[in-house]
């Protein structure tokens, strides 16, 4: 299997002097391609920080940050968004549209980006947004959607352009359970049928027992690294 | 979805401000449309009035007649170029001048006597409808005379008065005769109202016994010739002589075409900057509102450029809806401006710039220039301005704006 995500030693630090603060103070992780992993971690250990370093959207203080095989810290800004545009996916915890686009145009922004001709451009984001069950909502602007509906949409945008790996920051922190029950089953299914890689973050007990794989990061540093097929075998 | 699609939809998220700032583009073009329109047609009310009432579009005159108005300065062959004119279809008018005195019961003053020929003036010039009473010279010689209107009040003369004249004539000998007042002329420039006695030519001959001696040829051809081709036209049928333009005969009247025409600019850039700086600040504030979203896409891998690209443009929709409305409004007003004008009456009766007489009625031109250069402008400017909020947003570090509250 691949290695997508090769983190060595990766620390990172905000502010100074007083107001120093260790995000993240010596991860160490291997992420393979297939695999739908979890990180769990109360608020402020540092989630969302090292998410952004995986995704090229902000730089760690030392240590190696590998992804798709290509050191982070050798990528230019451009060279990073362009690592972002064709190799990640993104979700975010909420708001995550932009609101005067429809579901389709969302959904279809990363290929648009791409230079994927319309046509085929339309027909690749309809058959997605159709899999994450959005059929016939297309021409819906967020504001028309329901929250769940609007991840839905997300889920759609990050995965339609087929990236190595899709990074989900809180997917389901803004919705209620049972929503976050049902994109996390969509997520699931995106996994196991289209062998989409996901890694996400989340400080829900239900989401994490949906994980194949679950991290637990406390004050910047992963205290259990190992695979948990055994946590979900508990369900 | 391109661009201009993302930046129209973007622009009604906010339409009060939008509204605000559309308003304001389309004013400024509007007000500059008008405004560049009313100047034109002051100038060239300015420049037809200059030129159409007495002193043409070329004059021609003999080598240093201008410098000292000597008789005896006469052109050469002035049939020559009266002939070279009308090939052209440029009506001509040849004109003799002598200095004397003229009286009028007690009062007397000096006087520019002008030798006209009636019907060629008729022909060429609005001289002969510009009187404030009386009528012109008729088409015989009779001996009577047309004054300036500051000269007819000095003399205070009256139609039917009867002027006594003393000249020096060409031959040394002292003429004098008596003429008397067929007409008496509106305001026509400074000089012409102080001393201009207008006298037919075969009258100007035998006062003055000047021969076949003409002073001067004034060329007019009401714009249909273009200065530049009028010029060369007459070097080529009288080369020795001297060539003028209405700018080089009347250089305070060119001079102020120019100071008008910088001034207009001037002002319009104004009004511009003003609705450029409009611009900048919706897009400003529309930026800002958007961090977030700004956050989003570029996590998704736009790029800066993209990000420039997509504010720009819509900054573009807005300034080019502006512009459009600001267009249809300037024309309106431009039209109403030239059909109907503005009415100056009620500030003064006829006034006068340089020496130029002006109608009281001031009406706008309109032209294809007028229209494009405001409009064009006000693109540039209005793609300029949002290019600040522009780099801001395409600057933005994208951690900070998606975890923004
Ligand atoms: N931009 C920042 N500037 C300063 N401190 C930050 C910044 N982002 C995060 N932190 C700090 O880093 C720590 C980890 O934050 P974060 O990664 O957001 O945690 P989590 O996502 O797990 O809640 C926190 O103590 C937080 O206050
Ligand atoms: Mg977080």
């Amino acid at each position: 299997m691949a290695t997508i995500v090769n983190l060595q030693e990766v620390t990172k630090d905000y502010g100074q002097g007083q107001a120093l603060t260790h995000a993240l103070r010596g991860v160490n992780l291997i992420i393979e391609a297939g695999e739908f992993t979890a990180m769990a971690g109360p608020s402020g250990s540092g989630k969302s920080t090292l998410l952004n370093i995986i995704g090229g959207l902000d730089r760690p203080t030392s240590g190696r940050v590998l992804v798709d095989g290509r050191e982070i810290k050798d990528l230019s800004n451009t060279e990073l968004g362009l690592l972002r545009r064709d190799r990640l996916g993104f979700i975010f915890q909420s708001y995550n549209l932009i609101p005067v686009l429809t579901a389709l145009e969302n959904a279809e922004y990363v290929l648009m980006l791409q230079g994927v001709p319309t046509a085929e451009r339309r027909a690749r984001v309809r058959e997605v947004l159709a899999e994450v069950g959005l059929e016939g909502l297309e021409d819906r602007y967020p504001r028309q959607l329901s929250g769940g509906q609007q991840q839905r949409v997300a889920i759609a945008r990050a995965i339609v352009s087929e990236p190595a790996l899709v990074l989900a920051d809180e997917p389901t922190a803004n919705v209620d359970s049972k929503t976050g029950k049902a994109l996390l089953d969509l997520m699931h299914r995106l996994n196991e049928e289209k062998g989409a890689t996901f890694f996400f973050s989340t400080h829900e007990e239900a989401v994490m027992k949906r994980a194949r794989r679950l991290l637990q990061l406390e004050d910047g540093i992963i205290r259990n690294n190992g695979a948990t097929a055994d946590i979900r075998n508990t369900e | 979805m391109n661009s201009l699609q993302y930046g129209w939809r973007n622009l009604w998220r906010n339409t009060r401000r939008t509204g605000i700032t559309l308003a304001a583009v389309c004013l400024s073009t509007a007000i500059l449309m008008a405004s560049y329109g009313l100047m034109d047609g002051l100038m060239q009310h300015a420049v037809s009035n200059a030129t159409n009432l007495v002193v043409g579009e070329v004059q021609v005159h003999a080598q240093g007649y201008l410098a000292d108005h000597s008789i005896y300065k006469a052109l050469n062959e002035p049939d020559l170029i009266l002939e070279a004119a009308k090939q052209k279809n440029v009506a001509a008018a040849p004109r003799r001048y002598g200095y004397g005195l003229v009286a009028v019961g007690t009062k007397s003053a000096g006087a520019r006597f002008w030798g006209v020929e009636p019907a060629s003036e008729r022909a060429t010039f609005d001289l002969a409808q510009h009187l404030q009473e009386g009528r012109f010279l008729s088409e015989t010689a009779r001996r009577g005379v047309v004054l300036g209107q500051k000269l007819a009040r000095s003399l205070q003369a009256q139609i039917g008065s009867e002027i006594v004249v003393v000249v020096q004539a060409a031959d040394g000998s002292l003429g004098n005769d008596l003429y008397t007042v067929t007409g008496i002329l509106k305001a026509a420039g400074d000089s012409i109202d102080r001393n201009a006695a207008l006298i037919h030519a075969e009258d100007f001959v035998e006062l003055f016994v000047s021969g076949d001696r003409i002073h001067e040829v004034a060329l007019n051809s009401r714009g249909m010739v273009p200065l530049d081709k009028l010029t060369e036209l007459l070097s080529i049928a009288a080369p020795e002589e001297e060539i003028k333009s209405w700018r080089q005969l009347m250089p305070e009247v060119s001079d102020m075409v120019n100071l008008f025409d910088a001034f207009i600019w001037i002002f319009g850039l104004i009004f511009l900057l003003a609705a450029g700086m409009g611009v900048m600040n919706t897009m400003l504030m529309a930026t800002y509102e958007r961090i977030r979203e700004f956050g989003i896409l570029k996590a998704l891998g736009a790029t800066p450029w993209g990000i420039i690209r997509d504010v720009a443009a819509e900054a573009l929709v807005l300034a080019a809806l502006g512009t459009v409305l600001g267009t249809i409004l300037g024309l309106a007003g431009s039209y109403y401006l030239q059909q109907v004008g503005l009415d100056l009456s009620i500030f003064a009766g006829t006034y006068s710039v340089g020496g130029v007489a002006f109608n009281p009625i001031w009406r706008a031109t309109i032209s294809p220039k007028m229209v494009l250069i405001p409009a064009v402008l006000m693109l540039i400017i209005g793609v300029v301005a949002s290019l600040y909020p522009a780099a801001l947003a395409a600057r933005l570090d994208p951690v900070k704006a998606i975890h923004r509250p």
